[in-house]
C-alpha cells in the first residue's frame, strides 16, 4: 500500500517527541510546595489528640463528632471537616450562594443529585485569591455557611495558604514587568531574596503606589454589558483619569486596602524572578493589563454581532477578566459546552494577537473555522503553522493557530517551519489559548510557554485530571483553575445532552474463558476479552438496534487488531492512526452526511477534539486501563449531539465489558468521574433478544473456534492499545522503552507454511474505507464540469 | 392488624386448644387477640356473634359476604378457627354452623362491658409513688435499654469499641436470648447473623414481638408458665402509659417476668423490690390497633433518635455510590458500618459509600443484598423519597450484582430420580414431575432427572404401580 506508507514517513516529523529531556528542574520545588501545604499532613498530629468515643475508629478519614452545631444548623447548608473537605446539601435554601462560593474556593469532588463534595486545597486557594478573595472572606463566608463552627486546622490552613499565595502578580505594564502587591510587607519579604534584589530595575526606590485595578467599565464581548458599553468610552480613557485621581490622592492613607504597591523587575530576568518566589512560597500570579498596552498593536476582532454567550461561558469569563486586566489560568468546560467559543471571546476581550494551540492537525482547522464563524475577524489574520502549511498574519497582529507539537518539536525543522518560529519567538503575544490542556505533559508545556512570549494564558479542557499527578503541574505553568462548570446542570439547561450510561456485561465464552485463564501476558488476556465473541454479538445487536433507531453510532477501540476486526466483519467503515488525513476527511464527511454510513469505529485518536455533532450513540470495546479521563473524553463526543434538544433525546453511551476478566476492574475505575459528575451507569446483563437472534456474527460453535485460533496466533503486541498522538503524554512515557520488533518462532506444520492446506484466498472481510475512495461523480455532466473546473486552474497556474 | 403482630399471631396459632382456652380466660387476653390478632373480617363476624344467642350457620356468613371476597372469608374463618374462637358445629342435618367459644365470648364481653373481678386490666397503684416518675422518663429509659441490647447486636460485629458501656448493660439473660433466638452467634464473640439482620431492620413494635416470642418459647425451660407469660403480655398491651401498676395481683411467674421486662425496657420498676411497676411505651402499644400503632411507633421511633430533624428516614444515598446519613445514634452508625465503609462523621452527619467489599462483607455474614435495599429505602431521607423508586436503580441493581457475583452456584435439596425401566416410564414420570413444576433438571441422554419435592412423585408412582 504506497499511499499509507508515505503518510507514515511524513508523520513522524512532527508528531514525534523527544524522550531523552532532562528532568524538571524546578521538579523538586512542585513537590515542597505540593507537600508542604497538603491538609492532610497537617491535621495528622491534631488527630493523635482527637477525643475519641466509641464509633470512633470507624471514620478513618475525619471524625468530628464532638464539634459544635449551631443552632439554626439546619438553614445552612455545608459541613467542614479538618481536612478541608467540604459536604453540601443541594437542597439547602443557601445552595445557590454557597455554591457559588465555592466553586470559587474549593475543587468540587462529586456533584450529583442531593449532595455535594468540594475539598479545599493550596491551588483551589490561590485561584480564590488570585479572584480577589481576601482570606477573611474566605474564613468569613465559609463559616457562615458551615453548620458546624469551622475546625481550627481549617482555619490555619486557609490562613497559611493564602498568606503566601496569590498575595503578589506579576504584570505587565507598557511591556515593563511589575511585581504588584497591596501589601507592601510583601514586596519587602521578596526583595529580602538576593536574587530578586537582583534582578529588580536599578535606581528605583520605594515602591510605586496606584489604586487597585477595577472591573471598570470593561465589557466581555457577547454580553449583554457589552451591548452599550463599547461606545460610551475607551477603557484606557477611563482608566488614567482613574490613575490621575490616585496619585492626587496619594498623601491620604485613608485607602490603604485598595492601594496597590509594585516595583520594577528587569524584562529578561522575569522567568528566574517567577522562579524564585515560587521556591521561596510566594508564588506570582500572572495579570495582563491589556488595556493599558499600547506597546502592542491591537487587532481588529470582535464577537459578529448576534453572538450571545452563555451564562456560565459569562461566569467563566468574569473570572478571567475580573478587575479588567486578563489573568492567566485554566477554565474547565464538559466538551461540548463551547469551549471554542470562551477561548474566541477571550481573544476578542483581549483584542491582541493571540496565539492558539491544539492538539492535532484536525482541530486545527475546526479552531480556524471557528474563528471564522464567530468573529468578525479578517480571514487573512487567522495564520495556521502545522506541518501542511506555514503562514504568517501580513499585519502586525493577528491569530496563529497551531499544535503543541509544532511549537515544542526540537528537531531540524524545514526552512519554512524555522522561519515561522522566528516569527513566534520574536513577537509579544497578547493571549496564549491551550486547548485540551490536560494532555500536555509539564515539560512540554514549559517548552511551548518558554518559546512563546505571551502576557496571558488560558487553558481549556473538559477533564482537569489525570491517573498520574502531574495535573498540579498546570497550576504554575499556566495559572489557577478558574472555572468548572457543573455537568448536571448544564445538561439540565440543555447546553449538553442528556446521556444514558450503561455498562453491558458479556459473558466470556467458556473456549476464550480457558484460553483467557491459561494467557500468559497481559497483551493476550486482554485480547481475548476484547474479542470475547459474546461482546462481538452485544456489539453488532447493539448497532443493529441503535442503526433502526435513526442513531448515529461511533465505536470505540483502543485496540487496533480488535478494531479492524470487528469493523470488516461487520463491514463498517474505521478510522486509526495509520489512516491517511484525506481517507480520514472523506470517512468522517460520509458519517456526517451519507444516511448509508451510520456507524464508524474509531481507535483513540478519536478521543478528543473531534467534533462530530451527529453522533448521538457511543458504544465502548476497549479503552485504555482505569483512565477516567478517557472515559470523560469519549462522553464528550456525544455531549454536543445536535438533536440534544429535541423533546426526550437522550443519547447513549455504552460500554462492553466481558464479565469475570480484568475489564471489570478498570471499568469501574474509568467511570468514577463520571459518577462523581452526577451520571449514573446502569449495568445490562443481558441485552432482550439477544439470545434468540441466529443472523449474529460467530453464531456457530465452529466461527467461534475459528476466531479463537485467529486471536491466539495474533502477536502480543496486537493486544496493546495503539500508541499515536493524540495522548502525548502516554507517547512520551512510552518512547524511553521501546520494543524492538523481532523473529518470533512458533510451532507449525510445513504444509501450512507451503500453503498445502486446502485453503483458498478470498477477501471477506473487505475494508469499509475502500469503498468511499472509488466512488466517483458518476453524472456524465458533472464529471465534464468538474473537469472543466480543474483545467481553468491548471491554465491559471500555468499562466503565472 | 399489622406486619408486626404477625409472627405474634404464627405463634399464637401454632398453641394447642387447651392453651387458648386458658388464656381466653382473662378478660384483657380476650380483648388483645381480638385487637391485634384478628384481620378486620374476623373482627366483624366475632361481633355479629358476641351476642347472637344462636350458632351461626354457614349459609347466613355466605349472605353477608360478597361472592368476590371469597379468599378474605375463608382466611378471617381459618384464623378464628385456628385460634379457637369460634367452632364448627352440626345443628342440624343440612345445615352446618359457627358457634362462638364460649370462653372466649365470655371473656370479651366483659372486657368491653366492664365488671367482674378478675383484675386482668392490671391494678393501678392506690398509694401515690414517692418517686413519680413521668412519661417522658419512661421513653426515654425504653430507648435506652432497647437501644441497648440492638447495640449489643451490632456493636460487636461493627467493632465499635463499648467504651460508653451501651452494650455493657444488656443482662446475660438477655443476651443468652438473642443467641436462642438465633439473633447473634457466639462464634467470633457475638456476631450478627441473618435473621438478627432482619430482626434489626423491622420497627421497634416487631422488634419487640420477635424477642418476647423467642422468651415465650424460652418460658418452660425457665419453669414459668406459658399462659401465664402470654396473659402476661397481653395484659401489659391494654395497661395506660405513665399509669404506675400495683404487683400485688401478679402470679409468681409474673413477677420472675418483671424483671426480664424491665432489662427489655418494657417495664420499668424504680427497684427489684418495689411493688410497683411502670408499663412503658414499648408495652403500651404491643397489642394497639394498626393505626394507633403508626403514630404511637413513630413518637417512639422519634424519641429513639432524638438527634435527627422531623420525618422518619435519615439516609441519603446518591448515584456515585456515596451514602450520607443524618445521625449521631452510635446504633444507627453501627448498622450502617455493617454495609457500608463509613469514612466522616460530624455531629449530626455520617458520611460514608457502598463498596464492592463492604457489601460482599455484609453478605458473608448472612445480610442479604435484599435486606441492604430494603432498609436504606426504609429509612431514606424526605428528600430521597421524592424519587421513586426512592434509591437509584443503579445503586440498587449494583447492590444485587455484588451479591449474585458470589453466588455462580445455585444449590436445590432434592432427589435425582434414575434407573428407569424403559423410555416410556421415563418420559412419563418426567412429564408428571414437569406438570407439578417440581422439575430442576434432566438429562435425556441419560434417563435421570433431578426433583425438588418428591411426595407427589413417589404417590404417584406407587399408584401406578397398584394399577398395574
Amino acid at each position: 500500500m504506497p499511499p499509507k506508507r508515505k503518510a507514515q514517513t511524513q508523520a513522524p516529523s512532527s508528531d514525534e517527541y523527544e524522550s531523552d529531556e532532562p528532568p524538571l528542574s524546578d521538579q523538586e520545588d512542585f513537590e515542597r510546595l505540593k507537600t508542604k501545604y497538603d491538609v492532610v499532613a497537617r491535621v495528622k498530629q491534631e488527630r493523635a489528640t482527637h477525643v475519641v468515643d466509641a464509633a470512633s475508629h470507624l471514620f478513618k478519614k475525619c471524625d468530628q463528632w464532638d464539634a459544635d452545631l449551631k443552632p439554626d444548623h439546619a438553614s445552612r447548608p455545608i459541613w467542614v471537616d479538618d481536612a478541608g473537605h467540604i459536604i453540601m446539601e443541594s437542597f439547602s435554601p443557601a445552595f445557590q450562594d454557597a455554591q457559588a462560593f465555592l466553586i470559587v474556593i474549593a475543587e468540587p469532588q462529586s456533584r450529583v443529585s442531593r449532595i455535594h463534595e468540594y475539598s479545599l486545597t493550596a491551588h483551589s486557594l490561590f485561584a480564590a485569591m488570585s479572584v480577589g478573595l481576601t482570606t477573611e472572606d474566605i474564613i468569613k463566608q465559609l463559616d457562615y455557611y458551615s453548620k458546624t463552627s469551622l475546625p481550627l486546622g481549617v482555619r490555619t490552613f486557609i490562613q497559611e495558604s493564602t498568606s503566601s499565595f496569590g498575595k503578589a502578580r506579576i504584570v505587565l505594564k507598557d511591556t515593563k514587568y511589575f511585581i504588584e502587591s497591596t501589601d507592601p510587607a510583601i514586596l519587602q519579604e521578596l526583595l529580602r531574596d538576593p536574587v530578586i534584589a537582583e534582578c529588580r530595575t536599578s535606581g528605583a526606590e520605594g515602591f510605586v503606589q496606584e489604586a487597585a485595578p477595577k472591573m471598570g467599565n470593561l465589557a466581555i464581548p457577547g454580553t449583554k454589558l457589552a451591548a452599550g458599553a463599547n461606545q460610551v468610552a475607551q477603557p484606557g480613557v477611563q482608566r488614567q483619569a482613574e490613575d490621575m485621581l490616585a496619585t492626587l490622592r496619594e498623601d491620604d492613607d485613608e485607602e490603604e486596602i485598595d492601594r496597590v504597591h509594585s516595583f520594577q523587575i528587569i524584562g529578561e530576568d522575569r522567568e528566574r524572578v517567577v522562579k524564585k518566589c515560587r521556591e521561596i512560597g510566594t508564588p506570582l500570579t500572572e495579570e495582563y493589563d491589556f488595556s493599558q498596552d499600547n506597546m502592542n498593536s491591537s487587532l481588529e476582532i470582535n464577537l459578529k454581532p448576534g453572538t450571545q454567550i452563555r451564562d456560565y461561558q459569562e461566569r467563566a469569563l468574569n473570572k478571567m477578566f475580573g478587575n479588567g486586566r486578563a489573568r492567566s489560568g485554566i477554565i474547565v468546560l464538559p466538551c461540548g459546552a463551547g469551549k471554542t467559543l470562551v477561548g474566541i471571546t477571550a481573544a476578542c476581550t483581549v483584542q491582541k494577537s493571540t496565539m492558539v494551540l491544539c492538539t492535532s492537525a484536525m482541530s486545527v482547522v475546526q479552531w480556524r473555522a471557528e474563528f471564522i464563524k464567530w468573529s468578525n475577524i479578517n480571514p487573512d489574520d487567522i495564520a495556521v503553522f502545522t506541518s501542511e502549511s506555514k503562514n504568517k498574519f501580513p499585519r502586525n497582529a493577528g491569530v496563529i493557530i497551531s499544535t503543541y507539537t509544532m511549537i515544542s518539536s526540537s528537531r531540524n525543522r524545514s526552512y519554512d517551519a524555522e522561519k515561522v518560529m522566528e516569527f513566534i519567538r520574536s513577537r509579544e503575544w497578547g493571549l496564549l489559548i491551550a486547548d485540551e490542556v490536560h494532555v500536555v505533559p509539564a515539560n512540554i508545556f514549559k517548552k511551548v510557554t518558554y518559546s512563546i512570549a505571551s502576557h496571558s494564558k488560558l487553558g481549556l479542557t473538559a477533564t482537569l485530571l489525570r491517573e498520574d499527578d502531574k495535573i498540579d503541574d498546570l497550576n504554575f505553568l499556566i495559572g489557577p483553575k478558574l472555572y468548572e462548570a457543573n455537568w448536571q446542570e448544564l445538561a439540565e439547561q440543555g447546553h449538553i445532552a442528556k446521556v444514558q450510561c450503561a455498562e453491558v456485561w458479556c459473558q466470556m465464552t467458556p473456549e476464550f474463558y480457558t484460553e483467557y485463564l491459561k494467557a500468559s501476558s497481559v497483551q493476550k488476556k486482554g485480547l481475548l476479552s476484547i474479542m470475547n465473541p459474546k461482546k462481538f454479538q452485544n456489539c453488532q445487536y447493539l448497532i443493529d438496534y441503535h442503526e433502526k433507531r435513526g442513531d448515529k453510532i461511533i465505536v470505540f477501540s483502543d485496540n487496533v487488531y480488535a478494531l479492524q476486526k470487528y469493523a470488516q466483519k461487520l463491514h463498517k467503515a474505521y478510522i486509526f492512526g495509520d489512516t491517511p488525513q484525506a481517507e480520514r476527511l472523506t470517512i468522517l464527511e460520509n458519517f456526517q452526511h451519507n444516511p448509508e454510513v451510520n456507524t464508524i469505529f474509531l481507535s483513540k485518536i478519536g478521543d478528543t477534539s473531534l467534533d462530530l455533532p451527529e453522533a448521538t450513540c457511543l458504544i465502548q470495546i476497549s479503552s485504555h486501563y482505569g483512565s477516567r479521563r478517557q472515559e470523560a473524553q469519549r462522553l464528550g463526543r456525544i455531549l454536543r449531539a445536535k438533536r440534544r434538544n429535541d423533546e426526550g433525546f437522550n443519547a447513549f453511551f455504552y460500554s462492553l465489558v466481558s464479565k469475570d476478566t480484568v475489564e471489570m476492574y478498570y471499568s469501574s475505575k474509568r467511570q468514577a468521574f463520571l459518577v462523581d459528575q452526577g451520571y449514573a451507569f446502569k449495568v445490562i446483563t443481558r441485552l432482550e433478544g439477544l439470545q434468540e437472534r441466529s443472523d449474529l456474527a460467530f453464531y456457530t460453535p465452529q466461527d467461534r473456534r475459528e476466531l479463537l485460533v485467529d486471536v491466539l496466533m495474533a502477536k502480543d503486541a496486537d493486544g496493546e492499545a495503539e500508541h499515536i498522538d493524540g495522548d502525548m503524554f502516554g507517547k512520551y512515557k512510552a518512547g524511553g522503552h521501546k520494543k524492538k520488533p523481532g523473529a518470533r518462532r512458533m510451532a507449525g506444520t510445513l504444509s501450512e507454511l507451503s500453503g498445502g492446506q486446502d485453503m483458498a484466498y478470498i477477501e471477506y472481510n473487505k475494508s469499509r474505507n475502500k469503498d468511499f475512495k472509488q466512488k466517483g461523480i458518476k453524472n456524465d455532466f458533472i464529471r465534464k464540469l468538474n473537469r472543466g473546473a480543474v483545467n481553468a486552474k491548471k491554465q491559471a497556474r500555468n499562466a503565472q | 392488624m399489622s406486619a408486626s403482630t404477625s409472627q405474634a399471631l404464627d405463634y399464637l396459632e401454632g398453641q394447642t386448644q387447651i392453651t387458648h382456652q386458658k388464656l381466653y380466660e382473662q378478660p384483657s387476653t380476650a380483648l388483645a387477640v381480638f385487637r391485634c390478632m384478628l384481620p378486620h373480617l374476623a373482627k366483624t363476624i366475632v361481633m355479629a356473634m358476641l351476642y347472637m344467642p344462636r350458632a351461626f350457620t354457614i349459609g347466613d356468613l355466605d349472605h353477608w359476604i360478597r361472592a368476590n371476597s371469597k379468599g378474605e372469608r375463608e382466611k378471617a374463618i381459618s384464623v378464628l378457627q385456628s385460634l379457637h374462637i369460634i367452632t364448627h358445629s352440626q345443628e342440624s342435618s343440612k345445615s352446618l354452623s359457627y358457634r362462638l367459644e364460649s370462653g372466649f365470648a365470655n371473656s370479651l364481653r366483659q372486657a368491653l362491658t366492664g365488671g367482674g373481678n378478675h383484675k386482668s386490666f392490671g391494678v393501678p397503684s392506690s398509694t401515690p409513688d414517692k418517686n413519680d416518675v413521668d412519661i417522658a422518663f419512661l421513653d426515654q429509659f425504653a430507648r435506652k435499654q432497647w437501644e441497648a441490647i440492638l447495640y449489643f447486636m451490632v456493636g460487636s460485629t461493627s467493632g465499635l469499641r463499648d467504651s460508653t458501656g451501651l452494650g455493657e448493660t444488656v443482662g446475660n439473660g438477655t443476651r443468652k436470648l438473642l443467641e436462642i433466638g438465633d439473633f447473634v452467634t457466639r462464634a467470633n464473640h457475638g456476631t450478627i447473623t441473618k435473621t438478627g439482620f432482619t430482626f434489626l431492620l423491622q420497627e421497634a413494635n416487631a422488634q419487640v414481638w420477635s424477642l418476647l416470642i423467642v422468651y415465650l418459647k424460652q418460658a418452660p425451660e425457665l419453669g414459668m408458665n406459658e399462659v401465664d407469660v402470654l396473659s402476661f403480655i397481653f395484659m401489659l398491651g391494654s395497661l395506660s402509659l405513665g399509669q404506675d401498676y400495683s404487683t400485688a395481683t401478679l402470679s409468681p411467674t409474673q413477677l420472675q417476668m418483671l424483671e426480664d421486662l424491665n432489662d427489655f425496657g418494657i417495664v420499668y420498676r424504680s427497684s427489684k423490690t418495689s411493688s410497683r411497676f411502670y408499663p412503658t411505651r414499648l408495652a403500651t402499644t404491643l397489642t394497639s390497633d394498626a393505626g394507633a400503632l403508626q403514630t404511637t411507633s413513630t413518637t417512639f421511633s422519634n424519641a429513639l433518635r432524638p438527634s435527627t430533624a422531623p420525618g422518619k428516614g435519615y439516609i441519603i444515598v446518591e448515584t456515585n455510590y456515596r451514602i450520607y446519613a443524618y445521625t449521631s445514634s452510635h446504633l444507627q452508625i453501627a448498622v450502617l458500618s455493617l454495609f457500608a465503609r463509613l469514612s466522616s462523621r460530624f455531629p449530626n452527619l455520617v458520611s460514608g459509600k457502598l463498596t464492592k467489599d463492604s457489601i460482599q462483607r455484609a453478605i458473608k455474614l448472612g445480610i442479604e443484598a435484599r435486606q441492604i435495599i430494603d432498609y436504606l429505602t426504609a429509612h431514606a431521607h424526605p428528600q430521597m423519597q421524592k424519587n421513586n423508586p426512592v434509591l437509584p436503580p443503579t445503586v440498587m441493581d449494583q447492590i444485587r450484582l455484588w451479591e449474585y457475583e458470589g453466588e455462580r452456584i445455585e444449590a436445590t435439596h432434592g432427589h435425582l430420580m434414575k434407573d428407569f425401566s424403559s423410555e416410556k416410564e421415563y418420559q412419563d414420570t418426567l412429564g408428571y414431575a414437569e406438570s407439578l413444576g417440581v422439575l430442576t433438571w434432566k438429562s435425556d441422554q441419560k434417563r435421570v432427572f433431578f426433583v425438588d419435592r418428591l411426595e407427589q412423585i413417589s404417590a404417584y408412582l406407587v399408584s401406578k404401580k397398584e394399577k398395574r
